[in-house]
């Protein structure tokens, strides 16, 4: 009954804190609803691809990225599917230390799932839209992409220049004649 | 009566062809040695593909050429637009064999939008791509900026040049020569690229954070699509991926430049200075950029886009700027620049139709055009208000006292009904497939002036017709129509000649 009774008092303790938790979205999501989002704490999960930019004032920014390529890379076989879809991200340079590669075209970026303040056009950064994030945790490392050679077009375009040199040298005129 | 080609006119096109596809394979060298030195080994073998198909029609195209080639003003028009057919689709091998596209076509698309730097794209994750062929996208959104016929010229010099010059949409020769003329315009761009690669790689290192070979990659790029009004960019962001005022400042330095004519540019290295704003076309492009500006502005003001005035501002100033000189880079979302409903939206996409200056990088309309369709106008209405015997002056000052002649004005108002003939075209099959009115108006316009602001209507999942519609946008909106015409007369004089 006491450890009934500790239960009820701690969930009563914390409704308040309830509607704080952060509500998760996908990036596509929160593109759409951007303006109604603005100023409130919501988690996102993707991956990071492109630049860490790490701009000596505390803060780390990057591009996350929430689309079908996160979990199935173009480079794994599967087939296009469109653009991405992604957000400007700007995290805690001590949150970013130790990060895996972001993710291009060797490597598939770490997925990680970041919650932080939507600024939805910020005035402080004279109407930037980005995640302010203050907690980060990783959900999958980053992983190198395998490349094949495409062979016949090495050999098909070898062959054409040869075939494209050997009639240049042959053509009437060049010694003369 | 239709003169039929005879076999020595194919002679001649095929000569010049064959020396303009030589040049493109060897910028295709280019990203050859990129993917090399970035052991990008599938893009690698697709570049040598390339290469070896340019190679091969170049080779063939000079070989079953004449000895002493002549060429004439149709002969020039037939090859300036066969040249922007076929190297779209030679140029899209690589783009095709990199696995980022649903369907072949949408490579050719692609490969078309940055030959005529209009920026649009059907590119599947493009933050995977490799780096060489981003740098390729890009080459050839410098390529198409500076003419690949111009880049020709300066390397062969010859007899027909002024033709292929004209038919490349330049109507102004800066230097008694042409081939002197394009020395200066690759002078001029050369100069650019080193300042702007060097501003915005330093930005990107010291302010931004990067690794000093991603900064200077990203400022490699940015400056393609910036000074050629292209509008690519190397992450799927555009610049709103650098989150920098700065980074936007020097790109817009740049796109400002590459919408200037380069009779423009030659007048503020060479002076006189003074006689710049003097121009017609100067004040033209001061005025609908002051107007659009203030129409966007006030549209972003009225719907409480934006909290504060600077960043409205901000905003604001580089949507439009990016829009009248034809760039297409953006720092908002698609999703958020759909959103701009009524006057925002309405003052981008007049800026997009406007364009940039003549003999520029930028598409459009164009400035001179829309001035002196003003100064048309005006004076036909002095003429009918003043007493009849009076006489309303017809001068005009660009790079000199001009004349606007009545066979001026006509040229002027044919170029500028057909481009409004081509919006309209694309808005209406993008409204026969269910697009909304603006969204369709929109997007033919970006297509048509060679822009690439986007609201979404380009897409991979878009119908083909439409996809087929852009391209055809893409391609008449960048030669500005008479090459094109001049080689559909050339193909029905082949057909129903005698």
């Amino acid at each position: 009954m006491r450890a009934l009774l500790r239960f009820v008092f701690l969930a009563v303790l914390m409704l308040p804190a309830a509607p704080a938790l952060a509500q998760e979205f996908a990036v596509s999501q929160l593109l759409a609803e951007s303006p109604e989002l603005s100023g409130r704490e919501i988690t996102i999960e993707g991956e990071l691809v492109g630049d860490y930019g790490f701009r000596g004032d505390g803060w780390m920014w990057t591009q996350l990225n929430d689309d079908v390529y996160v979990d199935h890379p173009l480079r794994d076989g599967i087939a296009p599917a469109g653009g991405n879809i992604g957000v400007g991200v700007r995290i805690p340079s001590d949150l970013a230390e130790g990060l895996d590669h972001p993710g291009g075209y060797h490597h598939r970026g770490p997925v990680v799932r970041v919650t932080g303040i939507w600024r939805h056009h910020d005035p402080d950064r004279q109407g930037e839209s980005y995640l302010d994030v203050e907690s980060l945790a990783v959900i999958e490392a980053g992983r190198d992409l395998d490349e094949g050679v495409v062979w016949w077009a090495v050999a098909v375009g070898s062959g054409l220049i040869l075939t494209a040199w050997a009639i240049w040298w042959m053509r009437p005129g060049r010694d003369g004649s | 009566m239709l003169i039929r080609p005879v076999a020595e006119d194919f002679r001649v096109i095929s000569f010049y062809l064959g020396r303009i596809f030589l040049v493109v394979a060897a910028a295709g060298l280019l990203p050859l040695a990129w993917a090399a030195i970035a052991r990008e080994w599938g893009p690698f073998g697709s570049f040598l593909l390339m290469v070896g198909v340019l190679a091969l029609l170049g080779v063939v195209g000079v070989r079953f050429g004449p000895e002493e080639p002549k060429l004439d003003w149709s002969h020039g028009m037939v090859v300036v637009a066969l040249t922007w057919l076929v190297i779209p689709i030679v140029g899209a091998i690589p783009l095709l064999l990199s696995g980022h596209f649903v369907r072949p076509l949408d490579a050719f698309f692609d490969s078309m939008s940055g030959l005529s730097t209009t920026g649009l794209s059907l590119l599947s994750d493009l933050d995977h791509l490799a780096s060489s062929l981003n740098f390729w996208r890009h080459l050839l959104q410098f390529l198409g900026g500076q003419g690949i016929i111009l880049a020709a010229l300066t390397i062969f010099a010859g007899t027909g040049g002024i033709t292929l010059y004209f038919g490349e949409a330049r109507d102004e020769r800066i230097l008694p020569s042409v081939t002197s003329t394009a020395r200066f315009i690759w002078g001029v761009s050369v100069v650019h690229l080193i300042f702007g690669v060097t501003a915005l790689g330093l930005v990107g290192w010291l302010a931004l954070g990067f690794d000093l070979d991603r900064a200077l990659f990203h400022g490699l790029l940015i400056f393609f699509a910036a000074f050629d009004t292209g509008g690519f960019s190397p992450m799927s962001t555009s610049i709103g991926y650098y989150h920098s005022a700065l980074f936007e400042g020097f790109t817009s330095l740049l796109m400002v430049a590459g919408a200037m004519s380069f009779g423009l540019h030659y007048a503020l290295w060479r002076g006189p200075r003074r006689a710049i704003f003097a121009n017609l076309e100067t004040r033209t492009i001061l005025s609908t950029f002051g107007f659009t500006l203030l129409v966007t502005l006030l549209g972003l003001a009225a719907t409480s886009v934006f909290a504060t005035a600077v960043g409205l501002t901000r905003q604001g100033f580089f949507q439009v700027l990016s829009a009248h000189t034809g760039t297409g880079f953006s720092t908002v979302s698609t999703a958020e620049l759909a959103r701009w409903g009524g006057l925002a939206f309405g003052g981008i996409a007049i800026a997009m139709a406007l364009g940039g200056m003549g003999s520029s990088t930028a598409g459009g309309v164009k400035s001179l055009r829309i001035g002196l369709t003003i100064k048309s106008v005006v004076n036909q209405i002095k003429q009918v208000l003043l007493p009849e015997h009076a006489l309303v002056g017809t001068g005009y000052y660009q790079s000199g006292e001009k004349h606007l002649s009545p066979p001026l004005t006509q040229s002027v108002m044919i170029i500028s009904l057909l481009y409004v003939a081509l919006y309209l075209l694309g808005a209406g099959i993008g409204l026969a497939y269910g697009i909304p009115l603006q969204e369709a108006l929109f997007e033919s316009v970006s297509a048509s002036a060679n822009v690439g602001l986007s609201v979404g209507v380009t897409d991979p999942s878009m119908p083909v017709l439409l996809e087929l519609t852009y391209m055809l946008q893409m391609w008449a909106g960048r030669l500005e129509f008479v090459a094109v015409f001049s080689l559909l007369g050339f193909i029905y004089a082949w057909v129903k000649g005698r």
